[in-house]
């Protein structure tokens, strides 16, 4: 019943590895602003960049997590598709991008309510798994006929 | 100035965890049958007595666990594995609106349970333990 994929599916990944990644995301940019220091934003924004641009091994905390978590985890029940939590990346970048903006053209109020915004969607995602992100990706995915596999078994 | 913040982050995170609550219960919630859905296939039935229509996505990290461990509560029932997102107007059919959904069917294709979310299925497994 499954229709084939038009291309080869990416390489699975470990769900906690975003997990982790949204999770120290979300607590960086909290304390970042009880502390007052914006530049926290741009700092985190060029995180999720390099992960979303060269991958896993780039992003330093999906690399902290690969190298310094993971061996110490049990292995995956589940792998998953990167492209959903990918997309959920590259829409936080952005977001916070446009608050690293804001900051700059002296709109601090702007640039902390975006930056905010992603805090509490990462922050969501991490606890509960609901990833935003991810669900537009498949939206767009369902109506652009994009195939996304289906997950893998774990090792 | 700092307390101001303090108490916006705390009301964020509050929000936060009502939120997953919120979307956790959602998840778990066990919706039993209704006249509204349609009969299970009889392609995905392959004429056993049972049947469990484990939907799927791509990314879901508790679908598998929730297959096993149906597959290790119900030996006698055949296990199916749909893929919401290739098969979009099966999950349509049975109102599926998040993963894992595990449809019990009986050998004529009618539903007997739905579970929604891992918590919903463990509720079951384990009442039947």
């Amino acid at each position: 019943m499954a229709s084939s994929p038009r291309t080869a599916p990416p390489k699975a990944i470990d769900p906690r590895g975003p997990r982790f990644n949204q999770a120290v995301l979300a607590t960086v940019l909290l304390v970042a602003f009880v502390a007052n220091r914006p530049w926290a934003v741009p700092v985190l924004a060029g995180c999720l960049l390099a992960g979303v641009v060269g991958g896993p091994r780039f992003g330093p905390f999906l690399a902290f997590y690969a190298a310094v978590i993971k061996p110490r985890l049990a292995p995956p029940g589940e792998l998953e598709d990167p492209r959903p939590p990918r997309f959920a990346a590259t829409v936080g970048t952005v977001v916070l991008a446009a608050s690293t903006v804001a900051f700059v053209a002296g709109n601090v109020d702007v640039g902390w309510a975006l930056a905010l915004i992603v805090a509490v969607l990462a922050g969501l995602a991490a606890t509960s798994g609901m990833c935003v992100g991810c669900e537009i990706y498949l939206l767009v995915a369902r109506r652009r006929g994009i195939s996304v596999p289906r997950h893998t078994a774990g090792p | 100035m700092i307390l101001a913040r303090v108490v916006v982050v705390v009301l964020l995170l509050f929000g936060v965890l009502l939120l997953t609550r919120l979307y956790r219960s959602w998840r778990g919630a066990v919706i039993t049958d209704r006249p509204l859905h349609p009969l299970v296939p009889a392609v995905l039935l392959a004429g056993a007595e049972r049947t469990w229509v484990v939907f799927t996505t791509p990314y879901c990290a508790g679908c598998g666990p929730v297959e096993e461990s149906l597959r290790a509560s119900d030996p006698g029932a055949r296990i199916v594995r749909v893929d919401a997102t290739r098969e979009p107007a099966l999950a349509q059919a049975f109102s599926v609106r998040s993963a894992p959904t595990a449809v019990l069917a009986d050998a004529d294709g009618l539903v007997q349970a739905r579970l929604v979310g891992t918590e919903a299925v463990h509720r079951w497994t384990a009442a039947r333990a």
